[in-house]
């Protein structure tokens, strides 16, 4: 598998250059949508805390600085989700027309995935120096943090692009069901809630611990929930090499039904 | 496999199902059984599923050149792209050996928005060229193409035949072991499927083997040394490129004269029509085929129902098999009230009933299924007094003789020159 992809390099280099080029050539803002679209999330969120719609609990930090981790933090695990979900059926025709390394589509959507990743990372960063915020050099660790989110988000838009295939909705379901998931995580309000159900929930989502062992390691420089996160960790890298197992195994028959 | 094939098929079947809700049903079941291990139905059929291909065997040594034959929906796409790689077959095994260069469709992988340039090398790259590989014989494939002035222009601006060009030029770029074409060639012009042909046949010297789907036998007949014939998703014949072709004509291609020989009557029902069939010249009558080339008659019996009132006009119509005008013959009883007379227009006395033979000399129709339609009419008026729509097909085939395709110069067809006997 990993074979596939080294040796698929130069394609995966062509079709990133391909999307990379035939997108922006058709948009006037090109890659500054990476941001757009997370900064508005984010003054969303801070003008309904502002005005007293949205009361996110005791977070310890400026909302704002909490809600740009938050959202930045999940926004790369939905990119990668999305960029994986779509590696199939986003090649459309090309896999009724070639035979090619298929991973090479998966490594291509993600190549996109880590290029919005980067941008967004470069906007904490920008946040962080312009605002004069404190770092702890544990911080350092932050990006590799990500990586176990960034595997989940990964692993799940594999299986989905597996079924989607098959049954166009799985792609529906499953992106609304993530983001109804955003709201049982911890991103724009703090773990700890009064309500006793939403509470389990939060406690139970492996998600909580990925995300907020990121920010935590951002914010205060250690993960305050090391044996939740390392158990986290374990079921993101255990889905993410099922879900690629899943995909190797799969692909091939799949894709004739495209 | 033996030593010398690239690649070999043995009882290769592929089946596909109907019903869409079915198979989003079996795709589900099938992936969710390959994650448990267990095997797929991949070798029984399911509800609404069918055999699109079954039992296909045949293999393929380097330099040969193998042409596919059949009528549409007879499976040879499905072969072509089980031989890509593109399918996996449900039956059979397929074994290759070297690169499979597929031309299956127009620029695979093509963005239209990219230029010509950056779409060589996105093609180059989904055929498994390096860049480097690629670099090395990029104004070869831009001289071959022939798009040098439109190179950096976006590939949606292309012609049809500019963008398979393109395509067909960074294929044969691509030094693959077998070359699989479809029917694409068709899309260039007389001049590029001649520098096409000829670029096949330097690969093939070379050792490139080549499989080539059209339904244009005189190009199969060219390119081809072998071929198959696939007729409802079995394999009909392989053999010799000149006998499949003859095989294909007289069997398969005679079953859609069979098929599609339904006639259809037309006009006020006062003349019928019997007994339509075209057979070569010398030839027995029962036989459809005829050699290219070669003068055929088209003989019918018919008999007036009610008395003759009217100067008649026999028509008689040859047309493609989806109804384009190929040739129209006619005679008459008396010259148009003006006294003049088309030249086409022979002047013959009719009885109340009798047989006509057109004897159509030295045609230039190019081998394929034609039909005849046969009406009378009074010579002053548009309505018919009786006739037969798709009265008779008949199949033009190959020449024994090569040779014969290069009397015919410009391969213009010119009106047929022809000679009418009624007894």
């Amino acid at each position: 598998m990993v074979g596939n992809v080294v040796s698929s390099r130069e394609l995966i280099w062509q079709l990133f250059k391909r999307d990379f080029l035939a997108g922006s050539k058709q948009s006037a803002l090109g890659l500054l949508w990476i941001l757009i679209t997370p900064l508005v999330g984010i003054v969303s969120w801070v003008v309904m805390n502002a005005v007293g719609v949205l009361h996110p609990g005791e977070v310890g930090v400026p909302y704002p600085i909490y809600v740009l981790c938050g959202t930045t933090i999940w926004g790369m695990f939905m990119g990668f989700y999305s960029s994986a979900a779509a590696s199939l059926t986003s090649a459309g025709g090309l896999l009724a027309q070639a035979r090619f390394s298929h991973e090479a589509l998966v490594a291509q959507q993600l190549a996109q995935a880590v290029i919005a990743a980067l941008a967004n990372l470069a906007l904490l960063a920008a946040v962080w120096a312009v605002g004069g915020l404190s770092v702890h050099w544990s911080a350092l660790w932050f990006p590799v943090s990500l990586l176990p989110l960034v595997l989940l988000g990964t692993g799940i838009g594999l299986i989905v692009s597996v079924f989607a295939v098959v049954v166009h909705d799985i792609t529906k379901a499953v992106t609304t069901l993530l983001g109804l998931l955003m709201f049982a995580t911890p991103v724009i309000y703090a773990s700890n809630v009064p309500h006793d159900w939403l509470q389990r929930v939060i406690w139970w989502n492996p998600l909580t611990y990925l995300v907020g062992g990121a920010r935590d390691l951002l914010l205060e420089g250690r993960i305050n929930h090391m044996s939740s996160y390392a158990g986290a960790v374990a079921f993101a890298l255990g889905l993410f090499f099922m879900a690629w197992r899943l995909f190797f195994l799969s692909e091939q028959k799949v894709a004739e039904r495209l | 496999m033996s030593d010398r094939m690239v690649f070999k098929v043995e009882g290769v079947g592929k089946k596909f199902c109907r019903s869409h809700r079915h198979s989003m049903f079996y795709g589900t079941c099938d992936v969710l059984r390959g994650m448990l291990g267990r095997p797929s139905h991949s070798q029984t059929l399911r509800a609404q599923e069918f055999w699109a291909l079954e039992g296909i065997t045949f293999g393929l040594r380097p330099g040969e050149r193998l042409g596919l034959l059949g009528a549409n929906g007879s499976g040879k796409s499905t072969l072509l792209r089980l031989l890509a790689g593109i399918y996996q077959p449900d039956a059979g095994r397929i074994e290759v050996r070297g690169k499979i260069c597929a031309l299956i469709a127009l620029g695979a992988g093509f963005h239209p928005l990219l230029t010509g340039r950056d779409n060589v090398y996105l093609n180059g790259a989904i055929l498994g060229m390096s860049k480097r590989a690629i670099d090395r014989c990029f104004e070869q494939i831009v001289e071959f193409a022939g798009v040098g002035e439109f190179l950096d222009a976006p590939v949606k601006t292309y012609s049809s035949g500019m963008y398979v060009r393109l395509a067909f030029a960074v294929a044969v770029h691509s030094n693959p072991k077998v070359l699989v074409v479809d029917e694409i060639l068709a899309v260039g012009d007389a001049a590029f499927q001649k520098k096409c042909f000829e670029q096949v046949a330097a690969l093939n010297e070379q050792g490139t083997a080549l499989v080539f789907v059209s339904h244009s036998m005189s190009a199969v007949e060219r390119l081809c040394t072998s071929a198959l014939v696939l007729s409802r998703g079995r394999q009909a014949f392989q053999g010799k490129v000149r006998e499949a072709v003859q095989f294909y004509s007289g069997t398969v291609g005679n079953g859609i004269v069979q098929n599609g020989a339904v006639p259809e009557p037309i006009g006020l029902g006062e003349v019928t029509f019997s007994n339509v069939c075209v057979y070569a010249d010398g030839g027995a009558v029962a036989d459809p085929n005829i050699e290219f080339g070669k003068d055929f008659v088209i003989q019918f019996d018919y008999k007036f129902l009610r008395v003759q009132t009217h100067d008649t006009q026999v028509r008689v119509w040859v047309r493609t098999i989806d109804g384009r005008d190929v040739q129209r013959l006619a005679f008459q009883e008396c010259a148009f009230e003006d006294q003049s007379s088309y030249a086409n227009v022979k002047i013959l006395p009719l009885r109340e009933a009798g047989t006509v033979k057109i004897k159509v000399l030295r045609p230039c129709l190019f081998p394929q299924t034609f039909r005849v339609d046969v009406a009378m009419a009074p010579v002053d008026r548009g309505i018919h007094l009786g006739g037969l729509n798709n009265a008779a097909l008949f199949n033009i085939v190959h020449p024994r003789n090569p040779g014969m395709y290069f009397e015919y110069g410009n391969h213009t067809i010119t009106e047929f020159e022809y000679s009418v006997t009624l007894s």
